[in-house]
């Protein structure tokens, strides 16, 4: 039964191939439209993925204020978060392509349609547009495919990753804020053997890491700690050669000690299945107390606390950034700095003069005046000013501040962010704020960037997901102690049989061309 | 009703009139029952549209499928993806896996459908029996999301009951969901608290419909429970036996893609990835809709080459097949 599924899929594709043909039948055809003429659109069509539990109802405040600005209907299909990467596969072998689709990623799935023509080559557009040329120019190139730009990328803070650590425990067993890999280990090692909570009984652990659901260098916690040990992010240069982090002897030694903390005892036991959804959890009710992950853990937490414990809530959670490693370097995890792009399907904009059309609506999407109902919604409604920070209206609909984060999905902030920033509930809050604000623009002096983030391989886009699953899963058996170094050594080793070599060898084709 | 018994006294009446009627052609017949065919046309043009029409989509097994390109003219490239997927290491690893998963399914839940039935036919208190067929029956009702679910709570490291059961009583200290030996056992009692009552169905229904004159004959020459069941109800069932296994093989392949792929983590992924998660990965999750494609061929392909096969060997031993 289950084989015929792909089949049916196919079968719509059919479907799909022939109402395209139709389409480009009954469109203008104005094939010949000069490059500088813009189409006016009457409305856009978007596809984007909303995190919340409902999507946003139709016509809602949000939209009608976006409309009012960039001066086109929009036209919205909301998917599900968790599964938007199966839809965006889905669409893309469909007939019912929107004109501007949130792409969420590289991933070898839409490089092949990229690569096909499927999706509009950004590249020599964008500078055409105050709004869509971006002042971060390297973001974009990593963003790209080769340096071809198909999509405007959404901006995201290039630094995130931060310590976690529960206060008054670490007061209790009287260590301060950990600053090398060294002193993580010490803590976790104090919280999970010298009774923090201070209860009498034996119930508590150091590092709270869950089931991650990327494989390979998605900056889970596992890959903090390989980068803050010197290993770089996913790739990296050695012998003016670019190789992926885990060929290094950097990462074999943090893989070790990711071991070492697991097998003393100091992570959760079920760290392998653990629902990453839960993570807040076990910090919240004191059995475990460290998490590695982004620094907008952070200010949830705090919330969360307040909530139960609204006296004493200023003595539970502190922060720190990245660790320095065993050489007394400090390397810094950054995000790729996008997340994901909009792009634009053929499909539907078949001409220069549309494309130009969709473009000049994206670039009202990016203005000023859009920026903060993207970003923080409707003034009044969802946020007062206090200056040029927003202050939350607590009693807004839970739908309408749902609503606002969907739309923040559209926000793509290239020159900049575009909205207000959040003015904190409390003192404290705002100081913690500042403090991760801090933390966040020091580390980036000492981020480890993806030397190979442009590049994509031929063989990564056919082979690419088998291989990154070799090495993830090994690296989890490794750790969980099911195979030992040897087995992990051949895991790396299959890695590079199995395509792994032929991907080495193209990046730096790649990069050697592009130098 | 009325349409129906009209239908089956015209059918009755067909295969009377076929043998009489037979040189007069097709076109008579066709105009003398013409309102029959109409009936059939539904049927007909949901086969062509929902089962035929779509397997037209298989040829991108052979192509370099690319949606924007579309399937007619993305490009040909033989069998290359077919020998990628044979060639690569995952195939082994694949193939092992589900066909395990399929044998333990044959040889430990079948039986056991077989065997619940005969116990629940010997059963003498019809309430009793009722309300068992009953109870056994809600699984089959539940989605695999929830049967995994309430794995992960029962099982779950440290705090779930049965984790605290069963090691407390053995003294070991397992973690069911995350070591690959577990797996297949999980998933095999999975299978069974789950499928095991519904398939009952099919058996009780061919149970009843056992010549009852045997029995009492059997009584008569002094034969006990065990002879009867043994002598005069697997004989009688046997056809129906036989049926469901042909049918098993064509599945043996189909290893059920939700219940593994919301039982797989990375710690089990080496015995728990099968074809059907296979497909899903590559295909839905990374694009690769022509490999994906030839993979669920392969599957599709030596499942069909099974059920043929055992449908063969069912009638070289004089048992009724399927076709």
């Amino acid at each position: 039964m289950n084989h015929s599924k792909p089949l049916v899929g196919v079968g719509l594709a059919v479907v799909a191939a022939l109402a395209l043909t139709g389409c480009s039948g009954s469109s203008t055809g104005d094939d010949e439209a000069t490059g500088a003429d813009a189409a006016k659109l009457e409305s856009l069509s978007i596809m984007a993925p909303f995190l919340s539990t409902n999507a946003p109802e139709e016509d809602n405040e949000i939209e009608t204020a976006l409309e009012d600005v960039i001066g086109v209907d929009l036209d919205m299909t909301w998917v599900p978060n968790a599964s938007y990467g199966d839809k965006v596969n889905i669409t893309l072998a469909g007939d019912d392509l929107p004109q501007v689709m949130v792409i969420q990623g590289k991933d070898p799935g839409f490089v092949r349609n990229a690569e096909a023509g499927a999706f509009w080559d950004l590249t020599e557009y964008l500078d055409d547009y105050e709004n869509l040329e971006t002042t971060f120019p390297e973001v974009q190139r990593a963003s790209s495919v080769n340096g071809k730009v198909y999509g405007v990328f959404r901006a995201r803070d290039v630094m995130r990753e931060a310590v976690i650590i529960r206060k008054d425990w670490l007061e209790n067993v009287g260590l301060e804020l950990p600053e090398t890999t060294e002193d993580l280990y010490e803590i976790a090692k104090a919280f999970t053997e010298d009774d923090p909570d201070g209860n009498g009984a034996d119930d508590t652990y150091g590092l709270i890491i869950p089931k991650w659901p990327g494989t390979i260098g998605t900056n889970s916690p596992w890959d903090a700690i390989e980068t803050w040990y010197g290993a770089g992010t996913r790739w990296t240069e050695r012998d003016d050669e670019l190789v992926p982090n885990f060929t290094t002897d950097e990462w074999l030694e943090a893989v070790q000690f990711e071991r070492q903390l697991v097998e003393e005892g100091v992570v959760n036991p079920d760290y392998a299945t653990f629902d990453s959804a839960k993570w807040n959890e076990p910090f919240l009710t004191g059995k475990g107390g460290i998490i590695i992950d982004v620094h907008s853990r952070v200010g949830q937490l705090i919330s969360l606390v307040k909530q139960s414990d609204p006296e004493n809530f200023e003595n539970f959670v502190d922060v720190t950034g990245n660790l320095t490693g065993p050489d007394g370097e400090l390397y810094a995890l950054p995000t790729s700095g996008y997340s994901g792009f909009l792009a634009v399907p053929k499909a539907q904009v078949r001409t220069e003069a549309e494309l130009r059309g969709v473009l000049e609506v994206l670039n009202e999407l990016n203005s000023a005046e859009a920026g903060p109902i993207l970003n923080n919604g409707i003034e009044d409604l969802t946020y007062t000013l206090d200056g040029d920070l927003a202050v939350a209206v607590d009693d807004a609909p839970q739908a309408l501040k749902d609503t606002v984060g969907a739309y923040a999905q559209l926000g793509m902030n290239v020159n900049g962010f575009q909205g207000y920033l959040p003015k904190q509930p409390s003192d404290y809050e705002q100081e913690m704020y500042d403090k991760r604000k801090q933390i966040e623009a020091s580390d980036l002096e000492s981020a480890q960037f993806d030397p190979a983030a442009p590049y994509v391989s031929p063989t990564y886009v056919s082979k690419g997901a088998q291989l990154d699953t070799i090495v993830a899963d090994a690296r989890i058996q490794y750790i969980a102690g099911q195979i030992d170094l040897d087995g992990l050594e051949d895991a790396i080793a299959l890695w590079r049989s199995s395509g792994g070599d032929d991907i080495i060898a193209e990046i730096n084709e790649l990069a050697d061309a592009d130098s | 009703m009325a349409m129906l018994d009209t239908a089956v006294t015209a059918t009755e009446t067909l295969t009377v009139q076929k043998q009489s009627r037979r040189r007069r052609g097709v076109r008579v017949q066709f105009t003398q029952f013409k309102w029959l065919y109409l009936l059939l046309v539904p049927g007909i043009v949901y086969f062509l549209l929902f089962r035929y029409w779509p397997m037209y989509g298989a040829i991108i097994a052979f192509k370099d499928y690319v949606p924007f390109l579309g399937i007619a003219d993305s490009p040909w490239v033989g069998f290359a993806h077919f020998e990628d997927f044979f060639a690569s290491p995952d195939f082994p690893r694949l193939l092992g896996n589900t066909i395990i998963l399929a044998l333990l399914s044959l040889l430990i839940a079948f039986p056991l459908t077989i065997i619940v039935a005969l116990l629940l036919n010997e059963m003498r208190v019809t309430i009793l029996k009722r309300t068992t067929q009953t109870l056994i029956y809600v699984p089959h009702f539940l989605s695999w999301t929830v049967v995994a679910s309430l794995t992960y709570l029962l099982f779950a490291l440290d705090i779930g009951p049965l984790f605290q059961l069963v090691n407390g009583v053995l003294g070991t200290d397992i973690n069911f969901l995350a070591d690959p030996a577990w797996f297949r056992p999980i998933i095999v009692l999975q299978d069974i608290w789950k499928n095991t009552g519904w398939g009952t169905i099919i058996f009780l229904a061919a149970l009843a419909g056992v010549d009852q004159a045997q029995y009492e004959a059997a009584i008569i020459d002094g034969a006990g429970r065990f002879q009867r069941v043994w002598h005069i109800t697997i004989p009688s069932i046997m056809p129906t036996i036989i049926v469901m296994l042909v049918l098993q093989m064509g599945q043996i392949l189909n290893t059920g893609f939700e219940q593994i792929y919301l039982m797989t983590n990375s710690l089990n992924r080496s015995v728990a990835d099968v074809f059907d998660t296979y497909v899903y990965f590559m295909g839905i999750t990374q694009g690769s809709y022509s490999y994906s494609t030839a993979v669920g061929l392969f599957k599709a392909v030596v499942g069909v080459v099974l059920i043929f096969g055992a449908n063969w060997v069912a009638k070289r031993f004089n048992q009724v097949g399927i076709f």
